[in-house]
């Protein structure tokens, strides 16, 4: 059974070039690429209207890029290794919070991820430490560490109630853990290839990884078993993202194509190419009285949005 | 910053020290060389004896040398790229304290130790094979005693600034590439070959080691036939696995009328197997290929740039490696050697030897996408496998982080390509050698000729009066 998508809007050159990471927030969507500046569009009218630049705040790029659901947060990573966290004002406006500066030099951190609350801040690095940050404390201090078997950890999630840290390799390992303890729950059943993606479902209950396998694991958080497999992508499977409700996971990958699977069925419901490059970044909007939303960037410099077609 | 020696060109030939020494030296060597097939690029070797390594010395133990009034333990202790790199910023930066202080005991010197002299008596006196004969230190000082201790001061430091930069931009550089630097100054190769060679043996370590080869390594391949002054001729086709590329002089002729395109490859083994498939008969009919195995020295570039002097409008492409080091070997050859570039001496000696029309022909990101781009249509042109990906290295990653700040990737420069694909490197840690081309139908030769009849029939639609300047 598929479900229809239609293409609502595309912002043509939104950037200069590859753009690396879109993040959603209620109202708008933050986005980043191989420029120096943080661009923002609003999400709550249809023309998605351009509101504010963070100009040149990562000279040489900026790889990723993410936000808090719940609130009013972002954090960004440059090329020069520098993590900066951003606040959104009450006139809507984003400013800067802060660096990640404390026990880190730079370039030490590779991916992140953002709390549901936007309190704290996970990171992956190129060797493999995984670290978490507590951004509402003075001078924003490193509260957890986990060591790894030292494989580049390609990608980081934080599940949104701020229990568990996942992290995914370049070797293929997918880690899990418990940052109430600050242990290791779970080493999965890994993909041998590397893992560019992992994220944890709303409810902290599932967990996606995806990567060079081209194959989409889903496993079970408590148990750490591996649940589902996904295959139908032909690429590398860059970027994984659920849906508000965890009914559907949206992925990206590097030839191009995103894909919308319904969790229930263990099948991809919709298949959409956007341009020919690749496709870094993969969104869903989050759920407003509308139907659901999904964005999309990448190599092509432009961000598209689609939703659900009614009926 | 300090160039004195320039005021002292018209004296050097004068120097009866300088032709005393040369009588011992085997000068010329480069242009020799040249001649003979010289195979693989002597840096690779860990001791280039043959070169002239003063082999014994290494073993004395206690042999102190005074090198700018520093101290310097030589014997057991063998010096890296890293050591050789500090002891060359330890002597500059005396030099330079020794500039600014104002008090008269203040003395600019270098000690040198030289085989100049040594290897003259190796010949006159039977001697101990076992024994090895200690080496002469010379204290060279500026202005010194005389107009040419003075000039020799200059010669030494200019030097080892250009080794410096060697080996701090992982470049190597022939002893001719040093000597076009400042033929005023230095007056004949054989002044460079010596100096080096001295230096050397001050720092006990072989000549590779400052990243100074003896000849030049480029290969090149086509078309084209130099008519010397003399009546000789140079085909470019005349061997089956290349020529070293040769030097153009003035009064030579260029005929370069059936060349339609010059491509550069970084690497000599892809050199090699394009000359040795059977499609080069065709390609190589209308083209020319040259290699410099790796950063290229001054002597390819020369020659490329003469090239294009004399042919302004030809498409110049670059094959390199999809890593950082491709990239920035590409850009060695389209804006020189980069911090080079930005010395005004530099720029002085070498006028114009950029090739700011130079095309990036490959490796790009898009050619070994993993997928074909359209499902069910059969994409030639694109690797679709998984093999020959590799993983950037700690040194890859920092290399293409360092080429991001470079001023031609900033995102308004003129690489945005580049900055692109060092970024994409990074984003997926991954890097292809050219070699990865090998496995599409055909291999890599057969992707050339399709991406040079391609990019040949665009340039020949935009510009239809080539056909008349061929």
């Amino acid at each position: 059974m598929s479900k229809q998508y239609l293409t609502l809007h595309t912002i043509p050159d939104a950037h200069p070039s590859d753009i690396f990471a879109l993040a959603p927030t209620s109202t708008s969507l933050l986005s980043a690429s191989g420029s120096s500046s943080i661009q923002i569009h609003s999400t709550t009218s249809p023309d998605f209207p351009h509101t504010q630049t963070l100009e040149g705040v990562h000279p040489l790029g900026i790889h990723h890029l993410v936000t808090a659901r719940d609130a009013k947060r972002a954090a960004s990573a440059g090329f020069e290794g520098k993590v900066k966290v951003w606040s959104e004002g009450e006139d809507g406006m984003w400013k800067l919070d802060g660096e990640i500066s404390d026990q880190v030099k730079a370039g030490d951190i590779w991916a992140i991820a953002l709390s549901a609350d936007g309190s704290y801040l996970a990171s992956s690095s190129i060797n493999g430490k995984i670290h978490v940050w507590s951004l509402n404390e003075a001078g924003m201090p490193k509260i957890r560490e986990y060591e790894t078997k030292g494989s580049f950890g390609l990608c980081v999630g934080l599940s949104q109630d701020g229990r568990f840290t996942a992290s995914g390799h370049e070797n293929g390992s997918i880690y899990v853990f418990n940052n109430d303890t600050g242990r290791l729950s779970h080493s999965l059943a890994g993909l041998v290839h590397p893992v560019r993606s992992v994220a944890f479902s709303p409810a902290s209950k599932l967990l996606a990884a995806g990567g060079d396998a081209r194959i989409i694991a889903l496993y079970d958080v408590n148990s750490g078993e591996q649940v589902a497999n996904f295959t139908g992508h032909g690429g590398w499977v860059l970027a994984l993202d659920w849906s508000d409700t965890g009914e559907y996971l949206l992925s990206g990958s590097h030839d191009s194509k995103a894909k919308i699977w319904r969790i229930e069925t263990r099948s991809c419901v919709a298949t959409h190419s956007h341009g020919d490059k690749p496709l870094w970044t993969a969104k869903w909007l989050p759920k407003n009285t509308r139907s659901e939303m999904f964005a999309l960037g990448g190599g092509n410099n432009a961000i598209s949005f689609y939703r659900e077609a009614a009926g | 910053m300090m160039d004195p020696g320039f005021e002292f060109e018209e004296s050097l030939f004068d120097f009866s020290l300088q032709d005393q020494r040369d009588a011992d030296w085997d000068d010329g060597s480069d242009d020799d060389m040249l001649e003979t097939l010289y195979g693989d690029n002597d840096a690779m070797l860990p001791f280039t004896l043959s070169q002239g390594f003063p082999d014994g010395l290494s073993t004395v133990p206690s042999d102190n040398v005074d090198l700018g009034g520093e101290r310097i333990e030589l014997g057991s202790a063998v010096l890296n790229r890293d050591g050789v790199i500090a002891r060359i910023e330890n002597i500059l930066t005396k030099i330079v304290g020794a500039l600014l202080d104002d008090s008269d005991e203040a003395q600019l010197s270098v000690a040198l130790r030289t085989r100049s002299h040594l290897s003259r008596r190796q010949y006159d006196q039977p001697r101990d094979i076992s024994a090895t004969p200690p080496p002469k230190v010379q204290e060279i000082s500026y202005p010194g005693n005389s107009v040419q201790e003075a000039w020799r001061f200059t010669v030494v430091v200019r030097i080892l600034e250009l080794i410096h930069s060697c080996l701090i931009e992982h470049v190597v550089m022939t002893k001719r590439d040093m000597y076009y630097r400042h033929p005023g100054l230095f007056g004949k190769q054989s002044v460079v070959d010596q100096y080096v060679d001295d230096i050397a043996c001050t720092f006990g370590v072989p000549r590779s080691l400052l990243n100074v080869t003896a000849a030049a390594k480029g290969l090149i391949a086509g078309n084209f036939i130099i008519r010397r002054q003399d009546g000789s001729l140079v085909h470019g086709l005349s061997e089956q696995e290349g020529i070293l590329v040769p030097k153009i002089h003035e009064g030579d002729a260029l005929d370069l009328s059936s060349i339609h395109w010059i491509l550069v490859i970084e690497k000599e083994a892809s050199f090699r197997s394009l000359l040795s498939s059977k499609r080069w008969r065709d390609l190589g009919a209308h083209g020319l290929v040259l290699t410099a195995k790796g950063y290229p020295d001054l002597a390819s570039r020369k020659f490329l740039r003469h090239l294009s002097d004399t042919i302004p409008k030809i498409p110049m492409f670059a094959l390199v490696d999809h890593d950082p080091d491709g990239i920035a070997i590409m850009s060695t050859y389209k804006y020189g050697s980069y911090r080079l570039a930005h010395e005004d001496i530099a720029h002085k000696d070498t006028p114009g030897l950029k090739l700011p029309e130079l095309q990036w022909l490959g490796v790009q990101s898009h050619h070994i996408s993993r997928t074909p781009v359209n499902e069910g249509v059969t994409e030639t042109a694109v690797v679709t496998d998984l093999q020959g990906l590799m993983r950037l290295s700690g040194r890859d990653r920092r290399k293409a982080q360092q080429m991001l700040e470079w001023d031609i990737c900033a995102e308004d420069g003129p690489e945005a390509a580049w900055r692109t694909e060092l970024q994409r490197m990074l984003m997926l840690n991954t890097k292809a050698e050219m070699q990865i081309l090998d496995e599409l139908p055909g291999g890599l030769v057969s992707w050339l000729s399709n991406e040079l009849e391609a990019k040949q029939g665009l340039s020949s639609a935009v510009g239809a009066d080539e056909e008349i300047l061929f």
